[in-house]
């Protein structure tokens, strides 16, 4: 006995035992020439002893004599194979194959399903087993491959498309040669005939087995030389199974699951047809097909003048292999009930299929779901009584990875090709979502779903659902880009919920990136080269602003820092990018994160004395760069109290009495804005653009106001780009395709809402955007230009040029006594230092003199 | 119903095969059908029935012995046994043949692995399926909870005894660690064999740990043979109705097959390995098969051996609780305090489950713990923890554990297995870390992960198990209590409370005060909770009250208020929350924020 790539099998020809064998058999008998001069004879050249062999020369086969015809092979197989399933065994082992076209069948005398009517005549073809009446099938399939036309070419008058989608496809595979399968869209077949359909996924190995040669005979037509076979992957199933409902009914049917792919065999090559020598008189064998798994190794030689008995042995590198590969299939995440673990089920992958997928992909695959026996040991005979599962593999499709389909906006180009991810998108999903889209107080709504165990803040989670959705980015042929996203920091008390946002937030988001400002360094967030110890290159890797290109950043903690850390976000804030010039890299990485901080006052609790500079002790110019900028305080109000107060309750008692706010699912959520970032792209209609410019100057003459001397900056150029991009966000919410104004009305709101809580003065009680750009106030800076002149007028008296010093308190003193102010040493110093600066006084230590 | 009566316990299989011969019979007789089985796929045809009314009405139970690691090798296979274990891992599906056509009787393999007739060739048969469960004993399940439902002696079962097995049982049963496979896989190629080299060395480094945590313990920690697995097969199970981390009775049909022990040596069959599932690395020559006929979930009632037979009065469930108050306040060195907050955090259970928000829980920290302290009060709290719930575990943090723990359970996508971590507990566990370990020291990355992990487990009482593509949440609710020196950040903890022990403690309890304890425990715990509205009302102005006269009161702290108020209400065996509950938890504050200043 020869051995064979297979594996262990008895010879027993009616055993219960489903051969892990090609679901499409007839790939068994393909012309010799095409897998073996590619895939075949390089593993051939590897596995074989007699690579070397001095007769190598001698290798270049013609194709074998005694080659079958596709058809008769393919539909001989598939009968035999439907034998080895489901423990229903024929009552007699099978006539040997016919050879002629038309693909063999049994009579029907069989008890199966609804075929005893059928059975009653002999005319009509069956396939064993079933009511499948081989000439119907092989018509109907004729009828779908000829005349099947896509609805969405109906429109289109080419004469060029008067063909049927497939005809096309067909003659595209005899022009290119290269292509050996042809995909086909099960929608395709149900809407062309359903009952095709249905017999298709009810016995797909015969079903596929006639497709197959129907085929090949309409390609045959074409061009009669054509070689290589030609297999059918049929893929996109009306329904897709959940891989914890497969169960035994589903056996020998087609099934399409969705999973992930969490191992992969090594690739095996399957011995398909074996060639025996003869270690005698060296005569080479007719190759030998494998038959379910074996090969029959000749007994003897078939050479006239040698006949010597058990001189036959295999040659390895003149046998015909195939690839073959095992993978798991796992169950996705979301499909896991609580409290679960994910099943998994081996899926088999034959040629082409090899390799298609890699560990972690999520793919969902079409194929045939099979059982098969357990041997308990190779020396006995007995068969357990328990199968293995698994499914030869018919097509495999990688689904998207991540949970929010996001396909940058920048790339606007992309948009066309990004056609078949399209479909990911359920059509009646996407109508739910319009739907949705089109209630009048779907803003509440989203506003509601946002964290809803989170109560109050509700103009904080307008502004992070703005975030969320985001706005348009902009890039002028000049090459200058305005960025979409929109960044914002939440300052507040400790114990108010920021953490349980940015949570939610994160969790929200694509690509959500959450850290903590404590544990964040500053190569961390943006990027960093080393050395790859084993080659010594230089290796760039993505800190988390890189790698939530395309989504939210949220750092917690940002007042935690450290300042070189904080520095690297200017860049990203405004630029989007992150420069790295080191160790011969120099690279610019994109970074289109919005940046999600929220940060604690540097005194714990806010102190409503001090500016918000002073507050969260942040740069200016980083400040500066957020376009929100939310003071979450715990102020003391009854009314808050007492919300507070009845949401503890409620979730303590699941009081039912409290009303039930309808609110959107997580998932939906997700989907939601998912299809809103990705195919909204609202624009600014006029009025909408007028109402922004009115508003922004009326923002700017605020601070003009009469009675006030002094000049107040309100707003900045930086406060209409954030403007821009909040009134954009907030048509998105609504898969508004032009900003209006009622948009921009709410955008004015929000900026205003998150300024006064910020950047209002104290002092004055107006807003005043010096707060924020230079953090100090311009009442802040007023006073301390009196200050100064004060000072410097005090000194002009009190002290002579060149004269002995004077202690700073004394000076404090006197001041005091001039002013009516209230002085503090602390200001004093910095007008003295202002002084100093001009050349006026000198400062030594306590000692201030005058030069 | 009532058959010809076969020994269910001795022959159960014997019952199974001759109720569904006959009903077979009677199926076929009835529709005339060719197939007249193929309606019991997924259903029962009465066995379970039978079975049920024999072990529950006819007080069958105590005849069924209980299977465990000691008397593996006494108990004759095809019989009827108990096992009482928590669901570690599921591993599928398997398909069998469920019924074949013989001659012209139907026969069935359901319960069994092996046809007890051989299937005669070509013949008409049905794929039905059954569920895999591995089961092992609960982690940290506390000894006296074996002794409330002991099965019969197998020793003394003549009829039991299995004397051909037991010698080679014992050769095997030497190394009986779930994980090592040695029989099974010494010939199996080497790229299988990878894994379960790791395997093993995961598992020896937390039988390790286990070890130092059962010295803390007193030795009685580990209950013996607690690597004893099983791998349980249950049918006609609609999904999820049994969840990881599950514990469960089974009874059902202990087999053992010696054919199926024998190695599958064709190594050069690579294909195969894939396939292959993963019984094949639990061996049933060590992990005992059991075809489950009847099962249930085990609450911590089921552990109580004589549960008084009164109905929970207040009046009884008060007394109850005094003497136990009293108890833990001679345990705690005279600190009622302590004692007061300790017996909360005892009747603490996550009760609801909003988003990220838990309601329910209340994880204590004593902190003024020092090493010395520590080992006095500490070892006598656990102690009197372990007599006290069913499942408890005291974990010395040490920066050594926490680097080289494996607190995680992680699928090892190589064997198809869920490799058990020290958090994989089963519902109600209590754990006790003594933070007085602790020194300063570095962290390595696999120390980082184990804190966030406890921590993540403090806060929202889920611990991610790591699928190595991506993490799965698993919702737990666990008991924690900490000892610390200051307050542990590491933890952070619901409830600090500023331990004051007076004296030394020298008592311990008699078993009936125990007895009454656990009951007292486990009653309060499932009490269920319905206030009325006006209460609400009274509560919400409670709290806006405090609120407006301390402003540094947060969501959290009102949150654990009204749990504690609760918890007090159901202590006292009251079915709804009244202010004067209130009042003795704003008291509890207020002593507590005393000592902590």
């Amino acid at each position: 006995m020869a051995s064979n790539g297979g594996g262990s099998s008895t010879p027993s020809a009616s055993s219960p035992d489903g051969r892990p064998s090609s679901p499409l058999p007839v790939t068994n008998s393909s012309p010799p020439q095409s897998t073996r001069r590619t895939g075949g004879r390089r593993r051939r050249g590897s596995a074989s002893p007699y690579a070397s062999s001095p007769s190598l020369g001698g290798f270049e086969t013609p194709p074998h004599p005694s080659r079958r015809t596709p058809s008769g092979a393919g539909a001989g197989a598939a009968r035999q194979q439907r034998q080895n399933w489901t423990g229903r065994f024929p009552p007699t082992p099978s006539t040997p194959m016919s050879t002629d076209d038309i693909p063999p069948s049994s009579e029907a005398g069989d008890d199966e399903t609804d075929g005893i009517g059928a059975g009653i005549d002999t005319v009509p073809v069956f396939v064993w087993g079933t009511n499948i009446s081989v000439q119907d099938v092989n018509a109907a399939i004729l009828r779908f491959l000829r005349h099947f036309r896509d609805p969405r070419d109906a429109g289109r008058v080419d004469p060029v498309m008067d063909e049927g989608k497939y005809m096309r496809a067909i003659h595209r595979i005899l022009e290119l040669e290269g292509a050996e399968t042809l995909d086909v869209d099960a929608h395709d077949v149900f809407d062309h005939d359903p009952d095709l359909y249905s017999k298709m996924v009810r016995y797909p190995l015969e079903v596929l087995a006639i497709f197959d040669i129907v085929l090949m005979e309409l390609v045959g037509r074409f061009e009669p030389f054509f070689e290589k076979h030609i297999q059918t992957r049929i893929y996109n199933l009306k329904s897709s199974i959940c891989l914890r409902n497969l169960n035994p009914s589903d056996i020998e049917r087609m099934v399409s699951i969705k999973g992930m792919i969490i191992r992969c065999s090594s690739v095996i090559p399957e011995l398909k047809e074996a060639v025996f020598r003869c270690l005698v008189c060296g005569f080479y064998s007719d190759p030998v097909m494998v038959d379910r798994g074996r090969v029959t190794e000749p007994h003897i030689c078939q050479k006239e003048q040698c006949k010597a008995t058990n001189s036959m042995t295999l040659v390895h590198n003149r046998c015909r292999f195939a690839d073959k590969q095992i993978i798991k299939l796992q169950e996705t995440p979301d499909e896991i009930p609580e409290g679960g673990t994910p099943h998994t089920v081996s899926v088999l992958m034959h040629d082409k299929l090899v390799d298609a997928g890699k560990p972690g992909d999520r793919v969902e695959i079409t194929g045939i779901y099979r059982a098969m026996s357990i041997r308990v040991g190779p020396t006995q005979r007995t068969v357990k009584s328990i199968f293995k599962t698994y499914i030869d593999c018919l097509h495999i499709k990688k689904t998207d990875k991540s949970r929010l389909h996001v396909e940058d906006t920048m790339d606007i180009d992309s948009s066309d090709a990004n056609k078949s991810t399209e479909e990911d998108f359920l059509n009646d999903k996407v109508e739910k979502l319009k739907e949705l889209s089109k209630l009048p107080d779907i803003y509440d709504r989203l506003t509601r779903s946002l964290a809803p165990n989170i109560w109050e803040l509700d103009d904080v989670k307008r502004g992070l659902l703005c975030q969320l959705f985001g706005g348009n980015p902009l890039r002028l042929p000049s090459g200058a880009s305005f960025r979409g996203d929109i960044n914002i920091l939440l300052v507040g008390d400790p114990g108010t919920s920021k953490s349980q946002l940015l949570q939610y937030m994160h969790k929200l988001s694509p690509r959500g990136i959450y850290t903590s400002g404590r544990g964040s360094s500053a190569v961390g967030l943006t990027a960093y080269v080393t050395k790859d110890p084993e080659t010594g290159e230089t290796v760039l890797e993505s800190g988390a602003l890189v790698l939530s290109d395309k989504g939210v950043c949220c750092i917690d903690e940002f007042d935690k820092m450290s300042d070189n850390a904080r520095s690297m976000l200017h860049e990203v804030m405004e630029q989007q990018t992150v420069s790295i010039a080191k160790a011969g890299i120099i690279a610019s990485l994109n970074a289109r994160t919005s940046v999600l901080a929220c940060a604690n006052p540097t005194e714990s609790r806010y102190n409503p004395r001090l500016s918000v500079i002073d507050n969260i002790h942040l740069a200016p110019t980083l400040l500066s760069r957020f376009d929100l900028i939310y003071l979450i305080l715990d102020k003391a109000d009854e009314q808050t109290d007492r919300r507070l107060a009845k949401h503890i309750v409620s979730l303590h008692f699941e009081n039912p009495n409290l009303e039930e706010l309808e609110v959107l699912d997580l998932p939906t959520l997700v989907a939601y804005i998912s299809y809103a970032r990705k195919y909204i792209q609202p624009q600014l209609s006029d009025e909408a653009a007028e109402e922004l410019t009115r508003g922004y100057v009326e923002m700017r003459k605020r601070g003009n106001s009469p009675g006030s001397r002094k000049k107040v900056i309100t707003a900045t150029a930086r406060q209409i780009e954030s403007l821009i991009r909040l009134s954009e966000a907030l048509a998105r919410m609504r898969f508004s395709e032009v900003v209006e104004v009622r948009d921009v009305v709410e955008a004015f709101r929000l900026l205003e809402v998150a300024m006064q809580q910020s950047a209002t003065d104290h002092a004055t009680g107006t807003i005043d955007m010096d707060l924020i750009m230079t953090g100090i106030s311009a009442s802040e800076r007023q006073r301390r230009e009196n200050l100064v002149a004060a000072t410097r007028n005090l000194i002009m008296e009190k002290m002579q040029l060149g004269g002995p010093s004077m202690r700073m308190s004394e000076l404090l003193e006197e001041m005091r006594k001039q002013s009516s102010m209230e002085i503090l040493l602390h200001d004093l110093r910095g007008a003295l230092g202002t002084l100093m600066t001009e050349g006026a006084v000198v400062i030594q230590g306590d000692n201030v003199k005058r030069v | 119903m009532v058959g010809p009566q076969y020994d269910l316990v001795g022959n159960p299989l014997g019952a199974v095969r001759s109720t569904f011969e006959r009903t077979a019979a009677a199926a076929a007789a009835e529709s005339g059908e060719r197939d007249p089985v193929a309606a019991f796929r997924g259903k029962d045809w009465g066995a379970c029935e039978l079975f049920r009314s024999f072990l529950f009405e006819e007080d069958g139970l105590d005849k069924v012995p209980v299977l465990n690691a000691s008397n593996l090798g006494l108990i004759k296979p095809n019989t009827l046994v108990r096992y009482r274990g928590m669901v570690q891992d599921m591993l599928g599906n398997e398909y069998y043949i469920g019924a074949f056509k013989d001659g012209s009787t139907w026969r069935t393999n359901k319960f069994t692995d092996f046809s007890p007739f051989s299937m005669p060739h070509p013949c008409d048969s049905h794929l039905w399926e059954r569920h895999l469960f591995h089961c092992v004993p609960a982690p940290g399940q506390n000894s006296w909870t074996l002794d409330s439902s002991p099965g019969p002696d197998v020793r003394r079962m003549s009829g039991c005894l299995a004397t051909e097995l037991r010698e080679k049982r014992k050769r095997d049963g030497d190394n009986d660690d779930m994980d090592v496979s040695e029989n099974g896989h010494e010939e199996s190629s080497s790229q299988c064999k990878k894994p379960k080299e790791e395997d093993v060395h995961v598992s020896s480094s937390s039988t390790e740990m286990a070890e130092g945590v059962s010295e803390m313990n007193g030795g009685d920690h580990h209950i013996p043979g607690s690597s004893f697995s099983c791998l349980v097969k249950v049918y006609d199970m609609p999904d999820s109705q049994v969840k990881l981390n599950d514990v469960i009775e089974f009874i059902g049909v202990y087999t053992f097959d010696p054919e199926l022990a024998a190695p599958s040596d064709n190594p050069d069959d690579i294909m195969l390995d894939l396939i292959e599932d993963v019984t094949v690395q639990l061996p049933p020559s060590k992990v005992p098969r059991l075809h489950c006929l009847v099962w249930r979930k085990l609450s911590p009632h089921d552990f109580i051996s004589r549960p008084p037979v009164v109905e929970p009065s207040p009046s009884i469930l008060k007394g109850i609780r005094q003497s136990l108050l009293s108890h833990l306040t001679m345990v705690l060195g005279n600190d009622e305090l302590a004692a007061q907050c300790l017996l909360l955090h005892l009747l603490s259970r996550l009760r609801n489950r909003v988003d990220v928000v838990t309601v329910g829980r209340l994880s204590l920290n004593f902190i003024g713990f020092n090493r010395e302290s520590a080992s006095i009060f500490g070892n006598q709290l656990c102690s009197l923890i372990q007599k006290l719930v069913p499942y408890s575990q005291a974990i010395p943090m040490s920066i050594e554990y926490l680097n080289t723990a494996t607190l995680q359970p992680r699928k090892d996508n190589k064997s198809g297995r869920l490799v058990t971590g020290v958090l994989q507990l089963p519902q109600g566990s209590h754990l006790t870390f003594d933070e007085t370990f602790l020194q300063t020291g570095s962290l390595t990355s696999k120390g980082v992960e184990n804190t966030m992990l406890l921590k993540n487990l403090m806060e929202s009482q889920k611990v991610d198990y790591d699928f190595e593509y991506y993490k799965l949440d698993m919702a737990t609710d666990v008991q924690l209590l900490t000892l610390s020196e200051g307050k542990s950040n590491i933890l952070p903890s619901d409830l600090v409370v500023p331990f004051r022990p007076s004296s030394v403690p020298t008592i311990s309890a008699g078993s009936e005060e125990l007895e009454s304890w656990r009951w007292y425990l486990a009653t309060v715990r499932s009490l269920p909770q319905s206030t009325e509205p006006e209460t609400y009302q009274i509560i919400q102005d409670e709290m806006v009250n405090a609120m407006r006269d301390d402003r540094s009161l947060g969501c959290s702290e009102l949150s654990r208020w009204l749990t504690m108020a609760q918890i007090t209400a159901s202590s006292f065996g009251e079915k709804s929350l009244s202010l004067e509950h209130w009042q003795m938890v704003k008291e509890l504050e207020r002593l507590r924020k005393l000592r902590l200043q």
